[in-house]
């Protein structure tokens, strides 16, 4: 479709628009943290005050343990990402691969478990994990979610394997290899690359999460994951609502997912495109 | 290297064979899936259970099940007017969540039609950023927008001479407030979504219909909205099914549900009784109404899952 230059002119003005009230935040978020922390109210429209100053950032690194609640979110999303793909890897080769009694059943279960909202597993998980005496643990974060979300690791590792020509499993067969061989020797090896989109897509998504480790590791600081860390921070009163050291606590706890998407940006649009309209 | 060539060769030569059939027992698919299933039953499907069970005890979070309360519950809950007060919320933020994440998106990318190539790319990166920080983390900043002394919005205002609002202690102004933040943070993700669903539509089509003296409106009306259709779809229901969910981390960042409850919803009052105020079984029967109202809803996602899977074949 051809837009005349008028259309296009009006279009990009209402996109660059948007684009600005999107932005705006971002830049606020980053500017603030390099405001010296008495000036933070002295000039709200201008999100940034020269020279950059590095108070807030020495405050936040002094008050909060930032390489343990940085260790913690590794933890905790390495381990579901790990997890995750450990269970859907399996379960996507046995649903693209083989024909089975109750295989629509079993499909229909993941696909509910896709939908169920998130809220509605709160109560009993934290009770199940209270009864296991796993609350404030690493364990008890990764554990649930390893059932919660794995659903969208299924759904999308199932349709890349379903492109990998049989003919190769088939060779495989006939050298001997069985069907677990297969599936690590073979079909893994030359799925790196959508498994790799995957595992970005659970890391980003876990990292990110912030109710559910509130929930379970919010009790004590030895479990805390960044996102906790920093609402906690924010809480409490001895940084005392200090908007800069908010910020830069925020700034820090959101640069290795920066990295990762500014490094990796297209791969990630196309995964979360993928997910969303797979579940 | 050597097994590999050996393979390869085999390859070729069995090319077309049919021995699928014959690898492993009849058994191996059920071993390959039961460790993923056996979570999604535990940590998924059987707190769903769980939650129906829950609702008709009174108790809390120690003690769930001090007292059988039985169905006396719903009766409780669903003539209880601070609960319809919370339904009457719950519906307030999916109007606003429908205008500003389903309807807004879509217009946009429509719009994104229109510019070359390079700046789509540019304005989806762009759009996207608010998704790909933490929900807790990229709300914070506005916490410092909305403050009603120094923040940027009453800056803004006071300097067009308006009354200074405190945005998120006003029951008239807390839930757009709230709701504005929630688009913020996930619209990128729809315009994202409405742009592939647009991108997927074949430019053959549309340039066949220019070929033929189609002019735009017509291949608008005719062909791109048509064939959109079910993008739309799918991001009318994700909007129903999770714009309630969409807004918890902004309400828990922002106001906890306040001033008075004001600014609460379906979804954040279950996590509030669970949580706050221990009520549990409380909690499971907001549980079941959630379930209940967008049932039909997730039914409807479920069958567009599945003929998704149905497609791949």
């Amino acid at each position: 479709m051809n837009a005349s230059a008028w259309e296009r002119f009006v279009s990009r003005t209402i996109l660059l628009l948007a684009l600005l009230v999107v932005v705006t935040p971002l830049v606020y978020l980053v500017g603030l943290s390099f405001k010296v922390p008495e000036g933070i109210f002295s000039n709200p429209m201008v999100p940034f005050s020269w020279p950059l100053d590095l108070t807030n950032y020495r405050n936040v690194l002094r008050q909060m343990d930032v390489p343990k609640f940085f260790l913690n979110s590794l933890i905790y999303a390495g381990g579901v990402t790990l997890g995750q793909l450990l269970l859907a890897i399996p379960a996507a080769f046995a649903f693209s691969y083989y024909n089975f009694r109750f295989k629509n059943l079993l499909m229909s279960a993941v696909l509910i478990s896709l939908i169920v909202p998130f809220v509605v597993t709160y109560v009993p998980n934290y009770l199940l994990l209270a009864r296991w005496g796993l609350l404030n643990t690493l364990p008890g974060m990764i554990i649930p979610m390893l059932g919660i979300s794995v659903g969208f690791g299924i759904f999308l590792l199932r349709q890349s394997f379903q492109t990998f020509p049989k003919e190769v499993f088939d060779a495989a067969h006939i050298d001997g290899a069985n069907s677990w061989q297969v599936l690590w020797r073979v079909l893994v090896p030359s799925s790196w690359s959508p498994i790799v989109s995957v595992a970005i897509y659970i890391f980003i998504i876990t990292w990110n999460r912030f109710i559910w480790p509130l929930l379970v590791g919010g009790g004590d600081p030895s479990s805390y994951t960044m996102t906790v860390a920093v609402d906690i921070y924010y809480a409490n009163p001895e940084s005392g609502a200090n908007w800069g050291n908010l910020m830069a606590a925020s700034v820090v706890s959101t640069l290795p997912i920066m990295a990762l998407y500014i490094a990796l940006r297209r791969q990630i649009l196309r995964t979360f495109t993928e997910g969303a309209v797979k579940g | 290297m050597t097994a590999q060539t050996s393979l390869g060769q085999r390859v070729r030569h069995l090319l077309g064979q049919q021995v699928l059939a014959g690898i492993g027992s009849r058994l191996m698919p059920y071993l390959y899936l039961a460790p993923a299933l056996f979570f999604i039953g535990l940590f998924v499907l059987w707190p769903v259970a769980r939650a129906f069970y829950n609702s008709l005890y009174d108790g809390n979070l120690l003690f769930p099940y001090r007292e059988y309360v039985g169905p006396q519950r719903y009766v409780d809950l669903l003539t209880n007017p601070r609960f319809h007060q919370i339904l009457i919320q719950s519906a307030y933020y999916l109007a606003l969540m429908l205008a500003g994440v389903f309807a807004l998106p879509i217009l946009l990318a429509l719009l994104t039609l229109n510019v070359t190539p390079r700046e789509v790319g540019f304005f989806q990166s762009v759009f996207f950023l608010p998704t790909v920080i933490a929900a807790n983390i990229a709300v914070s900043v506005w916490i410092w927008f909305y403050n009603p002394t120094g923040g940027l919005f009453n800056t803004v205002i006071k300097a067009l001479g308006i009354e200074p609002v405190v945005w998120l202690r006003n029951k008239d102004t807390v839930i757009p407030a709230v709701a504005l933040v929630a688009i913020w943070k996930q619209f990128g993700f729809h315009y994202l979504l409405a742009l592939a669903g647009l991108k997927s539509i074949s430019t053959d089509l549309t340039e066949a219909a220019a070929v033929d003296g189609a002019n735009n409106r017509t291949i608008m009306r005719r062909i791109i909205l048509p064939l959109f259709g079910p993008t739309a779809l799918f991001l009318l229901v994700i909007t129903l099914i999770q714009g309630l969910e969409f807004t918890f981390v902004p309400i828990e960042v922002l106001t906890r549900g306040g001033p008075a409850g004001a600014s609460s919803n379906l979804v954040y009052s279950i996590y509030q009784e669970g949580f706050r105020t221990f009520r549990v079984g409380l909690a499971s029967a907001q549980s079941v109404v959630l379930i209940a109202l967008f049932g039909g809803l997730a039914y409807v996602q479920y069958r567009m899952l599945e003929r998704n899977v149905q497609y791949e074949r």
